[in-house]
């Protein structure tokens, strides 16, 4: 670049990082057509720990027509004074809920045609195509059986038992991922287990040492609970998958409470790892031995524990690249009176916790869940976004610091790897307080910026419309494997702009128990286009596009690229 | 002769036998709970009826001092009603009780018994400290306040009082609670000495590092030779980055006070984070000298020597972080 170029680009990003915050969220959900509200638990007062947790969203482009649609997942309630679940008067009963995007800003529930009504204690979802068919497959799980659908052209099948995922006993499954962990083009199946929890032996509120907080009465757990092994299954190609669990070394990580869960190369070595964000225990983060099992090297990593080696309630779990080095970085929340960590990618598989240098210490006191970086004014650099809301409903009474219900946080990324808490500037829709869980981020009206769709626990969901009117560029990368799985699950994308780098990753579950929009969204300043786009697929293999123009969605297609001028596979 | 003849007849009959069978174990209990034996003791009390007043006073004492506060409360409660008004069995049982309801977390259901105690018990320290501990938890502070001022032989009303009250609060991570105490203590007495370190420590807490800041120079200004103080202006320092003031005010705690660990871990981050190894190495091995089960500086070590390629070292110093992880996030 000419010395002239490099001002002009100097230039660029300078306009780009200062100015106001014209990011405006507003709540459209209503509006919209979403409206059945998530069901979970006890609405004033939780008895267990199993109506605390929530659930996850999805952002899913179930009928492939180029609109992403959303998929809300639902709980249940146990019959008041009993510790059974409320049998529901015929068609009462909560479900998750799937809403068509009707390419006018409304949505409409389709959960039954779709073939999605089901009542339980569901908690995450993760999609993925895993039988290479074009059509994104989903899987959910549950307190009980989880549940495989198979997309058969925008229907969904229940093919769990056929796929060999059938389960005996009651697991509580937590954070889920598709990945290709061994480079065959299929994609493989990771299920975490939170803990074991039997609701006939379970104990009330203020019922031991572990049932209070604060001094007060609240549910069990998660400490004093047993804790659960994770699953990892491989995927036999026939539609069946295999439990490799124990031949792979992923059961052998013990006393964790496992929840979110995300899939990508996290050590650039081209191998897909796993990192979960554990409760009131280490994150575990599994190394890709690239002979198809795993070791844990987390605390090792640097990415299990606080900055001064603190155990954290890991719940939320963002994969971005706030400091735009090409590196995939971490974002991870926890329970209140705790700040998030943000941990920087240092390279060679190494992490350091940066939250507080980051000026993330400023919000604590809330729980947090649903998290991730999203380029919200489309800058070029990743912000921070976090949904909250408390798991005891009854605290607030007497402790008013600690609402049952709270607002969304927003960081603003400041572009020196510090950020600006913005969560009172950015809009109604931030503002507002409800207790949410699962968060995630897609351009649902397709208007060039992220919007973002949040669990609520007893309401309706949010769907936070971004009004952003700045005048920044975007990027909307599709990318579709031929070697690699075919929604390109694992993919690490990089993209330079304006002199700026950042890096983003395909992944089948973030945030909290959820999936954001496969399209991978860059924002680019005031750039006008993109100078350079490295794919790095989970074949291993790598793309790259040179000058890839801005406001425009593409897709990516491994080992070719007809649409894209000038782009030539690197190995 | 026929009265004689009753009373020889009751006292060989299955129940009177059964009576001096259970008052025996009792008494055996009782001997072995005074040796500090009471798994032993509940041993010696099997089979009895636990419908005996006697027999369930002693197997929830002996469970008490057992750990298991649950099987306690569950002998005690009913024993308490069953035993004779004012006697000392029956203020036993409701002694036991109290702290039993404590122990187990029934923290409310605690105080009314623990109350009682007062009233013969009321210069105990432990009953003391504990009801001040259960008003904290059950958030009245007012009669905390009361009864640790009571504890710590200070006037409920003083500054000092709320000072203590205060500091109770924090360690029972009831800050709002300690917030208004320590407002209220300076209020009374601004220059109360570590009020405004509390209330730095509490800014810190939540982030606020400018108010934190403040309030830790404001207790170094009434006693510039409070180590602790100078040891939380460099912790707020490191949390800012701010690698040279943290040095400069964690050597001014050390140079004060060289038994205490924080100090240590605090510079040898900072020094980590300035790329001094050595240096950093050295207050962190210094800091386990003095606190060998010190999880952070296993842990801060741990990344150092991996920082500087002794990996086998480190993998051992990061497996002692990881082994001595216990209870956090909620």
């Amino acid at each position: 670049m000419s010395r002239f170029l490099a001002l002009v680009a100097g230039a660029l990003v300078a306009a780009a990082a200062g100015g106001d915050w014209r990011v405006r969220l507003v709540d459209v959900a209503a509006e919209a057509g979403l409206t059945q509200p998530s069901v979970y638990g006890g609405l004033e007062r939780k008895r267990f720990i199993i109506e605390t947790n929530g659930a996850g969203v999805a952002w899913i482009d179930y009928d492939n027509d180029g609109w992403s649609d959303a998929l809300v997942l639902s709980g249940t309630q146990l019959q008041e004074g009993t510790r059974q679940e409320r049998a529901w008067p015929p068609g009462e009963a909560p479900s998750n809920r799937l809403y068509r995007n009707q390419h006018d800003g409304s949505f409409r529930d389709v959960t039954d045609v779709a073939g999605l009504r089901r009542t339980g204690w569901a908690s995450a979802v993760c999609a993925g195509d895993y039988d290479n068919d074009g059509w994104l497959d989903l899987f959910i799980t549950y307190h009980g059986q989880n549940v495989l659908y198979r997309n058969r052209a925008g229907r969904f099948e229940d093919v769990t038992a056929a796929a060999g995922l059938a389960t005996s006993g009651t697991r509580w499954g937590s954070g889920c991922s598709f990945l290709d962990y061994d480079r065959d083009g299929k994609l493989d199946l990771f299920v975490a287990n939170y803990l074991v929890l039997d609701l006939k032996t379970a104990q009330e509120p203020g019922e031991g040492v572990n049932c209070l907080w604060k001094g007060i009465p609240v549910n069990c757990g998660p400490k004093g609970l047993k804790t659960d092994t994770s699953l990892l299954y491989h995927n036999e190609g026939d539609g069946r998958f295999r439990d490799v669990s124990e031949a792979s070394g992923v059961a052998s990580v013990k006393g964790r409470y496992a929840m979110t869960a995300a899939g990508f190369d996290a050590d650039a070595d081209g191998w897909i790892d796993i990192y979960v964000a554990c409760d009131s225990t280490a994150a575990i983060l599994f190394r890709n031995n690239r002979d198809g099992s795993f070791t844990d090297v987390a605390v090792a990593s640097g990415a299990a524990l606080s900055e001064f080696g603190n155990e954290q309630a890991g719940m939320g779990l963002g994969v971005l690249d706030f400091d735009g080095d090409g590196r995939l970085d971490l974002f991870k929340t926890h329970f209140a009176d705790d700040i998030p960590a943000l941990y920087r990618n240092l390279g060679r598989g190494q992490f350091e916790d940066v939250a507080m240098a980051a000026g993330l210490a400023v919000q604590n006191r809330f729980v947090q869940w649903g998290a991730g970086g999203a380029d919200l004014d489309n800058d070029g650099r990743a912000d921070l976004f976090y949904a909250t809301g408390n798991v005891y409903p009854e605290i607030e009474a007497l402790l008013p610091h600690y609402p049952h219900r709270s607002p969304k946080i927003v960081f603003r990324n400041l572009g020196d790897s510090r950020f600006d808490d913005v969560s009172d500037s950015s809009g109604p829709g931030a503002s507002a307080a409800h207790s949410s869980r699962g968060v995630a981020f897609g351009d649902y009206d397709n208007d060039g910026d992220l919007d973002v769709l949040v669990m609520n626990m007893n309401e309706r969901p949010s769907l936070l419309r971004n009004d952003y009117s700045g005048g920044n560029g975007w990027l909307s990368l599709q990318l579709e494997g031929t070697k690699s799985n075919r929604a390109g699950i694992g993919a690490t994308v990089v993209v330079t702009a304006g002199g700026r780098r950042e890096a983003r990753a395909v992944l089948s579950q973030s945030s909290y128990y959820s999936h954001d929009d496969l399209r991978l969204h860059f924002g680019l300043g005031l750039a006008s286009a993109a100078e350079r786009v490295e794919v790095r697929w989970p074949s291993g293999a790598v793309d790259v596009l040179q000058v890839v123009p801005a406001g425009r969605p593409r897709t990516v297609r491994e080992g070719e690229s007809p649409a894209l001028p000038a782009m030539r596979p690197t190995s | 002769m026929r009265a004689a003849l009753l009373l020889l007849l009751v006292a060989c009959s299955p129940a009177a036998a059964q009576a001096e069978d259970a008052k025996a174990a009792v008494a055996q209990a009782r001997t072995l709970l005074a040796q500090d034996r009471p798994r032993d003791a509940i041993a010696a009390l099997q089979g009895q009826d636990a419908s005996d007043p006697a027999v369930a006073l002693a197997l929830g004492v002996a469970h008490y001092h057992a750990g298991d506060a649950v099987e306690a409360v569950a002998l005690l409660r009913p024993a308490v009603d069953a035993l004779p008004e004012g006697s000392t069995e029956r203020r036993e049982a409701a002694q036991v009780l109290g702290l039993a309801l404590y122990l187990a977390g029934r923290i409310a259901d605690a105080v009314p018994w623990l109350e009682a105690t007062r009233a013969w018990a009321g210069s105990n320290l432990e009953l003391l400290q504990i009801l001040g501990t259960a008003y904290i938890e059950t958030r009245q502070p007012d009669k905390a306040r009361e009864v640790l001022a009571r504890a710590y032989e200070v006037a409920p009303e003083t500054a000092p009082a709320h000072l203590l009250a205060a500091q109770m609060m924090i360690r029972l991570q009831q800050e709002a609670l300690a917030q208004a105490e320590l407002e209220k203590a300076v209020a009374k007495d601004p220059r109360l000495p570590q009020a405004h370190f509390l209330l730095g420590q509490l800014a810190l807490f939540r982030g606020r590092f400018e108010e934190a800041t403040t309030f830790t120079r404001k207790e170094l200004e009434l006693n510039p030779g409070n180590n602790l103080a100078w040891s939380q202006l460099g912790d707020i320092f490191v949390r800012q980055q701010k690698w040279d003031q943290a040095v400069a005010a964690l050597q001014r705690s050390l140079w004060l006070s060289p038994f205490y660990s924080a100090p240590y871990i605090l510079l040898g981050r900072a020094y980590t984070k300035q790329g001094q190894l050595a240096p950093a190495e050295a207050m962190l091995r210094r800091a386990i000298e003095y606190d060998p089960n010190n999880k952070q500086a296993h842990y801060l070590l741990g990344q150092l020597l991996q920082q500087a390629g002794r990996i086998e070292e480190a993998r051992k110093e990061l497996e002692i972080a990881e082994r001595l992880q216990g209870a956090a996030g909620r």
